[in-house]
């Protein structure tokens, strides 16, 4: 061996420990610096000036800047829930449908179903922009066909959110229906029979026997998805603006505009700062659940 | 008896034409937004915008592909696009298969610790390191360039993670056989290790190579509006100016089927091994 | 210069351990890319002869960049020392891209700004006073509004360049379809009109009297603005806010009559982030009887209604109960060159730009910049541009803005209005889908006003 352990450790740790080092954990430090500080984005670190909690009173306080910005953690955490809750489930059972002896062949829904991943999210917006167009979109026009009369969508502070999610439905399923396929692939046939020869069919030996054994996949998928929802950022940029009335005004959104187009630096770094405790928190908890119910 | 096997092979055959059925609708109704883009891309602008809206234009036209290369250089924005998912995803698949073989296969005090540091910023929003993070390219003076959108990049905690795990599947002996015959650590990552996970390198690689292809927030920050670096993504924003985006709604689907095509194209290509790829190692699961 | 370097060695590292790659593919693939790297290089480091390179952001779209960028080769010609780059942006990313690396190395030298956004870019020392040849100049050739738009504390910080107003805008063929003679010219007149030129299909409105825009804060709140001092308001007195008025009560309570009789659909008025979508189409698709809207949108009504562009008629601003006349709100912007720029650059920038305004860059006495603004339909502001393009402004469309630039009266440029006017689109976008009642608006609104521009002037 030439070199010794400990310089090769070293040597091949290095590239990535350094470059995570200047580019993730440097700047972390100074965002979380300057969470207590009033700093403009515009002039150097050393223009900063501590003032303690003063960011974060101002977030939790009863003016516009805490209204707005709550009012996007709150649309945020709808996102990514209500993505979550229609993603996971929708993929595991496109799985099952894929996992099908009768399909297993057959690749098309796959190859389709996988590709929107593939999708840049702005050209991902820009369509839908279009296949909302309460006038000119053809989905009212095909609810019209079917006697449903048209809807707001990204026009109605009720749907606008919710219209962001489908988009993001439909550009992430496929993702996780792969994810729920590879997991249904490596329940082992030995189980799959004993739980035949034991009766279960149907969907009680979805629920009996699919399910529980999906579940490392699935809880690797939520957390996926999560990060994903929680950093939504271009068909808000692109299309809503985070308008009407503020209801899609999410969190990478609204930081942008607040730390960047109004300077407010220290501000933002704040607002960053809860966003990511927020998240650290929902993760450690989904791990502790998880980690519970296994051990149950 | 025969009677009851012809019920059930009629069923069987039943069940089959409907999750077909089934199927197919699912792929349409997926596969439809796409289509609706590459449509709109052929319309005239007037079609474009009628209501109801028109559905297959009545003499397709290649015009909006034409001017789309008028307005913005296509081929430099691929360029970009290329260079910018290239350069980074070899990058992370070279950071991170030899910082996965270190964590699985050497033993140093702190290990786990430095692991779990590392993997925690997988979680990490990037909206949480933008703004000091673009300060910092700034001060390498890196900033209205490419090197600039890549160099932060270059190393990623998923990366790690997924290498690790499958590296950690390697055989001990094996290594430890290259090493008793001398090879040198940089000779056993590359040249034993490396082959032995090559489906999870073509995973990471592909989804690295997306993900940066794909990527909009910090390539527009870096590159503060010098549109001759602009990735195509980026490229494709440019058509949406705030006075001709409503007569330009052709304009701006071509761009958009012209961006989605490399990264479509690539996976269309790889989906076979790719799909089983993930599918039969669960790689990522 | 040392940094490229180093990358360079970076990726020849890169590409060597790529190289050890088994298959072909992988071979040439990791080719293409490094040499698409190296050129991508090399095209970037040319461009560093000349003496002084400097650059221009701007918002405008491909086609509009492309005649800046013929002018700015015309300039080069003649001054062969000066390199000159443009860079354009999405209106949506303008502002960020300027506030992100203002005061960095690679920051443009010169950009095109809202005169909304100038107090704050002052205040942080991002942009730099005219030299005194200039200001004169400016003071001059352009008119009032136009000045007072690109000063703050008595100084001139750019060139102004356009000039936008609102008015009325009305589809003739709706009226005549309705039987209304002329455009309304009373609050009045406009609730009753809208109420006659509304339809609607089992609780459905399939044809707005009158369209009132959200998801977009400039066009959210200057048309009510534009109504607001059309009544004898403003939205800002000596720097405080004043929505607290008689005057913007009954604005407030005039906008929630429109609401209450149904005339205005929500739903029928979103803007997306271009400011397209459901209000342009809408109007352009003869569903909207009236709108107040700024000139620059000629472009867009005329290219997406074709021959029905003749229908549009343009209308000065209704008048309010306590209005002695009607006032349009007008906004301009202006090219300014930033601070941080060196003192060469600071120098090239302005001489440019004195060029680039001036009747000798372009043709028959207008100015370079005055050609490029006219082709996007939007109103140029030196005088003598508005003198070469007399026949151009005279159009059905635009003389009825062209008309009202007198009497029209600025949005307030003052520390935090990007904010304040944030938070005011807020309050009447709340009102618009229900969720707020005029009272609460308005009150709601003073208080955040009050709060936003009390801590930006601090």
């Amino acid at each position: 061996m030439r070199g010794s352990p400990r310089t090769w450790t070293i040597l091949l740790l290095s590239p990535s420990v350094g470059l995570l080092a200047v580019f993730v954990f440097i700047p972390m430090a100074l965002s979380i610096w300057l969470s207590f500080q009033q700093w403009s984005t515009q002039t150097p670190f050393t223009a900063a000036h501590w003032i303690g909690l003063g960011n974060y009173s101002e977030i939790f306080g009863y003016g516009p800047v805490g209204r707005d910005f709550r009012q996007a953690l709150a649309n945020t955490l709808i996102y990514s829930a209500e993505s979550i809750v229609v993603i996971l489930p929708l993929s595991v059972a496109l799985a099952v449908l894929l996992h099908q002896a009768a399909l297993r062949k057959n690749h098309i829904l796959r190859t389709v179903l996988f590709s929107t991943y593939m999708v840049p999210m702005v050209a991902v917006a820009l369509v839908w922009s279009k296949l909302y167009s309460p006038a000119e979109g053809p989905i009212n026009q095909a609810l019209g066909w079917i006697g449903i009369a048209p809807l707001s969508w990204l026009s109605s502070p009720d749907t606008a959110l919710s219209s962001l999610v489908m988009l993001n439905v439909w550009q992430q399923t496929g993702y996780f229906t792969v994810l729920a396929v590879a997991g249904l692939t490596q329940i082992p046939t030995t189980i799959i029979e004993a739980a035949r020869i034991d009766g279960a069919r149907g969907l009680k030996f979805f629920w009996r026997v699919t399910l529980p054994l999906l579940r490392r996949t699935l809880l690797f998928s939520g957390i996926i998805a999560l990060i994903n929802a929680v950093q939504v950022f271009e068909p808000v940029a692109m299309i809503t603006q985070g308008g009407p009335v503020g209801s899609t005004n999410v969190v990478t959104y609204h930081i942008r505009r607040v730390g960047i187009e109004r300077s407010e630096g220290g501000l933002g770094s704040a607002m960053a700062m809860i966003v990511m405790l927020i998240l650290g928190a929902l993760v450690s908890a989904i791990f502790a659940a998880a980690g519970r119910r296994s051990e149950a | 008896m025969n009677e009851n096997v012809r019920s059930s092979s009629y069923r069987v055959g039943l069940i089959r034409t409907a999750l077909y059925a089934l199927m197919l609708g699912l792929t349409v109704v997926t596969a439809f937004p796409l289509a609706w883009m590459v449509l709109s891309s052929l319309k005239t602008p007037a079609e474009t915008l009628r209501s109801p809206p028109v559905w297959f234009p009545a003499s397709p036209s290649l015009a909006a592909y034409v001017k789309v290369n008028r307005v913005i250089d296509t081929p430099r924005s691929f360029l970009n696009s290329a260079v910018i998912g290239g350069v980074t995803t070899a990058g992370i698949l070279v950071t991170s298969l030899l910082a996965g073989y270190v964590f699985a296969k050497h033993r140093f005090t702190g290990r786990n610790a430095l692991f779990s540091v590392l993997i925690a910023t997988m979680f990490l929003p990037p909206i949480v390191t933008l703004i000091p993070l673009y300060r910092i390219i700034e001060s390498l003076r890196l900033d209205g360039n490419l090197a600039g959108v890549i160099l932060p990049n270059l190393a990623n905690a998923f990366g790690i993670f997924l290498m690790r795990q499958f590296i950690a599947a390697v055989p001990d002996e094996l290594v430890d056989a290259a090493r008793v015959d001398g090879a040198s650590e940089l000779h056993i990552v590359f040249r034993i290790v490396a082959p032995l996970v090559t489906p999870a390198l073509a995973v990471l690689g592909l989804f690295a190579f997306v993900y940066h292809w794909n990527s909009y927030l910090w390539p527009l920050t870096v590159l503060e509006g010098n549109y001759d670096q602009y990735p195509i993504v980026l490229s494709l924003s440019r058509l949406l100016s705030y006075n001709r985006s409503a007569i330009n709604t052709n304009l701006v689907m071509a761009g958009a089927t012209l961006a989605v095509f490399p990264p479509l194209m690539l996976f269309i290509l790889l989906q076979r091994s790719f799909v089983k790829t993930v599918v039969e190692t669960g790689v990522i699961g | 210069m040392f940094f490229s370097q180093q990358s360079v060695v970076l990726l020849y590292l890169t590409a060597a351990m790529i190289w050890r790659l088994r298959t072909h593919m992988a071979r040439w693939t990791a080719m293409v890319v490094v040499c698409a790297f190296c050129q991508g290089w090399t095209l970037s480091a040319r461009a560093q002869n000349p003496t002084v390179t400097i650059s221009f952001l701007t918002h405008w779209p491909p086609e509009t960049v492309a005649k800046l960028s013929a002018a700015a080769k015309a300039y080069m010609k003649d001054h062969p020392g000066t390199s000159i780059q443009i860079r354009a942006v999405p209106f949506a990313d303008l502002l960020t891209t300027l506030r992100s690396q203002a005061g960095g190395s690679n920051a443009p030298t010169l950009a095109s700004i809202y005169s909304l956004w100038l107090p704050e870019l002052v205040r942080d020392a991002i942009v730099t006073e005219a030299p005194e040849a200039d200001a004169a100049e400016i003071r001059k050739d352009w008119s009032e509004s136009a000045v007072t738009a690109a000063t703050v504390d008595g100084k001139i910080y750019g060139y102004p360049n356009e000039i936008d107003l609102y008015a009325l805008n009305y589809n003739k063929e709706l009226f005549a379809a309705a039987g209304i003679a002329g455009p309304p010219k009373t609050w009045d007149e406009l609730l009753a009109d809208a109420e006659r030129l509304t339809k609607r299909e089992g609780g459905h409105v399939t044809q707005q009297g009158f369209g009132s825009i959200n998801s977009w804060a400039a066009g959210v709140v200057h048309p009510f603005a534009s109504l607001l001092a059309s009544n004898g308001g403003a939205l800002v007195v000596d720097g405080k806010p004043a929505l607290d008025s008689k005057a913007a009560t009954e604005t407030f309570g005039f906008i929630q009559k429109l609401i209450d009789a149904k005339v205005t659909d929500p739903s029928m008025g979103t803007a997306d982030a271009n400011t397209t979508g459901p209000y342009l189409d809408n109007f352009i698709a003869g569903k909207t009887a009236m709108i107040i809207m700024a000139n620059w949108w000629e472009s867009a009504l005329r290219a997406g209604m074709g021959q029905h562009f003749a229908n549009v008629a343009t209308a000065p601003i209704p008048v309010g109960p306590s209005g002695n006349g009607s006032h349009a709100i007008s906004y301009s912007w202006l090219t300014v060159v930033n601070a941080a720029a060196s003192e060469t650059q600071r120098r090239a920038a302005w001489d440019f730009l004195r060029w680039l305004d001036s009747p000798e860059s372009g043709q028959n006495g207008a100015s370079a910049m005055g050609d490029l603004l006219v082709s996007m339909g939007i109103l140029p502001s030196r005088q003598s541009d508005v003198a070469a393009f007399s026949q151009r402004l005279a159009s059905n469309f635009l003389a009825g803005y062209v008309s009202q630039l007198k009497a029209a009266q600025p949005f307030p440029v003052v520390l935090g209005g990007q904010e304040f006017t944030d938070a005011l689109q807020h309050h009447l976008e709340a009102m618009q889908f229900g969720q707020e009642r005029a009272p609460q608006a308005q009150a709601q609104a003073q208080r955040d006003a009050a709060s936003i521009l009390g801590n930006a002037a601090r």
